[in-house]
């Protein structure tokens, strides 16, 4: 019993210390470097490997984002209403929505735009804040931010944040109304109806 | 009728024609916003973020308390919310029926140079705007960016077509106005206000607008029709350079005119601290 309690937690401080290992820009720079790769990827940019470029990025996003950690921070206390089959259901229907919405719009608007890696801000010790910048066409910049969050995994994006925009804050105030007025079943049917327009599209 | 309706719009453009230096289009490759012109915005009033509850521990790796404590920081009151959702809905047909096909034909047929040149040229008449939000937030550094900027870029710049001072970083502060100067004495935003043409805004933010129409030379530009010209033009070119961003912003909200307001209340709020 003792030595398998020492071996537990023997494997456990040895995977967060090879976590830790790995620097949280790192950790987003790595990624993002690879989407961007396999948007230039001279392989994907015929119209019919246009799935198959969605499919890769989709991959490479799903290693990064901590899909359940945003799910219950866009729904906050109301996380709690959802039963665990409804919780497991909207972390799937609720990130595949966001990776349609957002994977779609990258894969049909890149143009060469660069991202800039001005720093990181340590809030915690398993807590990051990596600040970033969008280069668009024009001098416009972006400023984007990412909130990371260590895992036994390694380092996960929980929250991004566009021009001062929360993306979970900014879920977080439609839910809440949303759920105001609707019962938690209302709000998945909602979100898959969504992702149904986004299909046709 | 007519009249009225010529008037009602120009106060709407007199609102509008203010500051807002270099078009600065929020709109990220991965999630666009864009709240500047772009009609549209809100916030959501059931803000109501949540209090720690119990219970909330479910199985999976803990979610800190904190997020579940802080403010809703896109929270503003909405009692006149039918009229901002017609006004919402209203500048939503705008952008789509008009504004957008507009400016997809004049990128179709000005070059980029042309339309930066002119966007440029806009920016700087509102230096005076930026200028006078920096000295009235007693930011001297970026008062003396703001002004050397538009010295460089009137001069060197030819009357601010070109921008030579872009390469410059401290003549390039965070864009200021007078609804940032309100907010940063501490002026809250008031409630929550949808203007048709300008797009969401806040009782606060309102009057910010009005006061740095007096300090954009295009304000006074007359007769009328000539001034509405401008404005128009201002607007279109503007928006050539980012159609899409209002869409990318509205297809990636499950409830449109909350996700604006929110993300309008968001980001006058990281402009205030900035």
């Amino acid at each position: 019993m003792k030595k398998t309690l020492t071996f537990i937690l023997f494997f456990l401080i040895g995977t967060a210390a090879f976590a830790s290992g790995i620097q949280p820009m790192d950790a987003l720079k790595g990624p993002i470097d690879r989407v961007i790769g396999v948007l230039k990827d001279p392989q994907y940019q015929a119209a019919d490997q246009k799935s198959r470029q969605r499919d890769k990025m989709w991959e490479i996003v799903q290693g990064v984002f901590d899909f359940q950690e945003i799910s219950r921070r866009t729904l906050a206390n109301n996380w709690k209403l959802l039963s665990p089959g409804q919780q497991k259901e909207f972390v799937d229907v609720f990130s595949e929505f966001l990776g349609n919405t957002y994977l779609d719009k990258i894969q049909g608007e890149y143009k060469n735009e660069k991202v800039l890696y001005l720093g990181q801000d340590t809030l915690s010790e398993t807590k990051v804040l990596i600040r970033t910048k969008i280069l668009r066409e024009n001098n416009v910049e972006v400023p984007v931010d990412y909130s990371m969050l260590l895992r036994d995994q390694g380092w996960k994006i929980y929250d991004v944040n566009i021009e001062g925009v929360s993306l979970v804050q900014n879920y977080r105030s439609q839910f809440s109304q949303i759920l105001m007025k609707e019962t938690p079943a209302q709000l998945i049917e909602r979100l898959k109806k969504k992702r149904e327009e986004q299909k046709k599209i | 009728m007519i009249n009225i309706l010529t008037v009602f719009i120009s106060g709407c453009f007199l609102l509008a024609g203010c500051a807002h230096g270099p078009a600065v289009a929020p709109s990220a490759a991965p999630a666009d916003a864009s709240f500047h012109q772009s009609p549209e915005a809100l916030p959501d009033p059931s803000a109501i973020t949540d209090s720690p509850g119990p219970g909330r521990q479910s199985n999976e790796a803990a979610v800190p308390d904190e997020v579940f404590e802080e403010e809703n920081p896109g929270y503003v009151a909405d009692p006149i919310e039918p009229w901002n959702r017609a006004m919402f809905h209203f500048n939503d047909k705008l952008y789509f029926w008009i504004l957008k096909p507009l400016a997809k034909g004049y990128r179709a047929v000005v070059p980029r140079l042309a339309r930066t040149g002119v966007q440029n040229f806009f920016a700087n008449l509102t230096a005076p705007v930026r200028f006078m939000g920096c000295l009235l937030q007693g930011k001297g550094d970026a008062a003396g960016g703001e002004f050397s900027r538009f010295f460089m870029n009137t001069t060197v710049g030819v009357l601010g077509f070109g921008n030579p001072a872009k390469d410059y970083p401290e003549m390039n502060p965070p864009e200021e106005d007078f609804g940032q100067t309100l907010g940063s004495y501490g002026i809250g935003n008031g409630f929550y206000i949808v203007w048709p043409f300008i797009g969401p805004s806040t009782l606060r933010d309102s009057i910010g607008r009005l006061g740095d129409s007096f300090l954009n030379p295009v304000s006074y530009v007359r007769p009328l029709e000539a001034y509405l010209g401008v404005r128009s033009f201002d607007t279109v070119n503007d928006t050539s350079f980012r159609i899409g961003d209002y869409e990318s912003i509205k297809d990636a909200a499950i409830t449109p005119y909350e996700a604006f307001r929110d993300a309008y209340i968001q980001h006058r709020k990281k402009k205030i601290n900035e």
